[in-house]
Formats: C-alpha cells, structure tokens, sequence
C-alpha cells in the first residue's frame, strides 16, 4: 500500500500505512473535534501523554489501543453527516486490518504489558468510562491524531 | 473581573497561522467596527483545560498574538481564544478549532547549496530549523520533528529544458552525466509522508558545469 512504513513497537516489527488513516481523520477532524466540548480531559493523554511510555512497552499498548477504538469508539460514532459516517467506517476498517496484524505480532513476540503500560491502560479506561458513551467514543475519536503522532 | 456588557460583535475567523512551528494565533475584527477596538488573549493545554491569559496581549489592537513559546510542545495539542473590547462593551471569547502543531504547521522550502564538476552537480540540502525563542537556544532540525522526512529535487538543462526529478531521503544528491558548460537549475521541495505535510519548492540555484579541458 502506499506509504507503508515499518513501525517498531517494543519487540514488534510491523509494516503498515497510515496514509489512509491520517487522510480520513484529516478529512473530519475539525468536525469531529467541534462535537467535543470538553477541554479539561483527554482520554489519551490524561493525566500522562502517550509520550511517556517506555519502548518496550508500545507493543502491548499499541495492540490495546486498537482494540479500545475498535470495540469501544468507532461503533458509538454515528452522526447525521453522511460523509462523515463514511469516513469514520473507513478509518474503522483500516484499524480492523492493522488489529489482525498487530494481534498476530503480539501473540509471535509475547508482547508482555508492563505495570506502566498495564496502568495506563487502565486510566484510559477509566477517562473513557468516567463521560456518557457517546461523549467518550466521540472524544476518542477526535484524539486520533494523539495516536497517530505517538506511533509515528 | 466585573465583566462588561457583551454585546460587542465577535471577533472572527481566529485561527492559528503556523510555518515551521512558530505558531502566531491570527482573527479579523469585529464586522463594522472600525478602529480603537482592542482585544485580549488566552490559551490552554487540552486535556490540561485552565484557560492561561497571555500578557503581552492584553489590551493589544493589533490582529495577531504569537503564541509561538506557550504552543512550542508539539506532543502537546491546543486552543486559543480571542476577546474584543471597544467603547465599554465587549465581545464573547471567540475560540479557534484544536491545534495541532506537529500536524498543522506548514514547513518552509529546503535550502540548497550546489556545485558542479563538467559533468556532475552536488546538491546539498538542509531542512529548516523549528522555531525557537532565542538564538542561543539549541536548534531543532524539522528532520528530528518528522523522521520520515524526504526531498523532492527538481534538475533542469536550461538549454534542452530536460527535467529531472529525485527524491531522497538523505540530504546530499550527486545528478552525474550532464553536458560540460551547460546551465543547470535546481530547486527542491519537502515531503513528508505522514502526517502529510509538502513545503513548496524552493527558489531555483542555477550554475554552470565546467567546461571541457
């Protein structure tokens, strides 16, 4: 695909595009972001940035954040835009083929979650949990581009 | 702060206007005032979400406040803020979409150096420096902000008006095989993949090659 990069996630070699992804999120960001009206919390970098995780453990948090906005964010994202309702499917789909890859890398390595990244799994959650559903998915969805600059 | 009556027309279309992250948040004023309308700014930090005033643009009358040193962590993502004031009355605080710098800066063409041999030009390239508050501050290459960063070169023949064009990775291209004394133009561009980021192409370098011996 165009754009494919190798991306190292702690013990995980993975070679994958973003160019879609980005393009879509892009394409929807400042409306998705204007459904968002809370400034005081990100779900991502709340109360520490994606930044502080150490090497070894983005396999495991890279394989868990793509299962958090596969299974719990893009379904709560439907909106009365049409084009926007197909943008987020097609991020969504892009997420679903990474996911298998990133699973089979983290099953071959035995990606193993730290305490730290266990931890900030967990606050993750916990932020996403703390709003309503739809609040929560839709502020995930606006912080994609957090994901995305902390995995490139 | 005894807020006044608010009933001021909006400041508009506040946005951030970025160029190799010097991040300066820009609006148009009020429709149908003219001048002595003055304006105060603030910021914050998303996911941090108190809302920090910026001094130096307080009571200000220009059109632009550079942010540039309160948005200069790229992890980080932001909001900025306008107020307007004219005769006693004031406007909403009107506030601009999330920032992203590492995202929504726009970076400035390559400068290049080029030399030639009779049948060879070498190119060097060099990526612009992030923005920094003093110049005795360290330098930051964009190269270390966005590591997928490439070099689109354009060569042309000025007499056959051939173009060639390359792109690299690394900052050094050797284009062998030219005709001696013969003009050759260059100019280049940045590209990064992802996020997508293209400065323009730079202003055209042109030299000669040597001629035969």
């Amino acid at each position: 695909t165009a754009g494919n990069k190798i991306f190292h996630f702690g013990a995980c070699r993975v070679s994958m595009s973003m160019t879609e992804i980005r393009a879509g999120f892009t394409a929807i960001k400042t409306n998705i972001q204007s459904r968002d009206p809370i400034r005081s919390l990100s779900i991502l970098s709340h109360p520490h940035s994606l930044h502080k995780v150490k090497s070894p453990d983005r396999c495991c948090i890279t394989h868990h954040l793509f299962d958090f906005y596969v299974d719990k964010v893009f379904k709560h994202c439907k909106t009365e835009d049409s084009f926007v309702n197909r943008k987020i499917s097609s991020i969504a789909n892009s997420f679903l083929s990474l996911r298998r890859k990133l699973r089979q890398c983290h099953e071959q390595n035995n990606c193993v979650c730290g305490e730290e990244s266990t931890e900030k799994l967990k606050q993750i959650l916990a932020n996403y949990e703390g709003l309503n559903v739809t609040s929560a998915a839709m502020k995930s969805l606006g912080e994609l581009d957090i994901l995305l600059d902390w995995m490139e | 702060s005894g807020e006044l009556y608010c009933s001021l027309p909006n400041p508009r279309n506040v946005h951030f206007e970025s160029i190799n992250m010097k991040n300066v948040l820009h609006w148009s004023a009020p429709a149908g005032t003219g001048n002595g309308v003055l304006y105060k700014v603030k910021y914050l930090v998303y996911g941090v979400g108190k809302w920090i005033r910026k001094p130096e643009c307080r009571n200000i009358n220009t059109t632009w406040c550079d942010l540039s040193s309160e948005t200069s962590d790229y992890e980080e993502q932001y909001y900025a803020s306008v107020k307007a004031f004219l005769n006693g009355m004031c406007s909403d605080w009107v506030e601009t979409t999330r920032f992203n710098p590492l995202t929504d800066t726009k970076i400035d063409p390559p400068m290049i150096s080029v030399s030639s041999t009779d049948n060879s030009i070498s190119i060097i390239l060099t990526a612009p420096e992030k923005w920094k508050r003093s110049p005795e501050e360290e330098s930051i290459s964009l190269l270390q902000v966005y590591p997928g960063l490439q070099y689109n070169v354009s060569v042309l023949n000025k007499k056959t008006k051939k173009r060639w064009l390359f792109s690299i990775s690394n900052n050094t291209l050797v284009v062998p095989w030219l005709e001696p004394g013969t003009a050759y133009c260059v100019s280049a561009q940045i590209h990064v993949t992802t996020p997508l980021l293209d400065s323009g192409f730079s202003k055209e370098h042109c030299i000669a090659t040597l001629k035969d011996k």
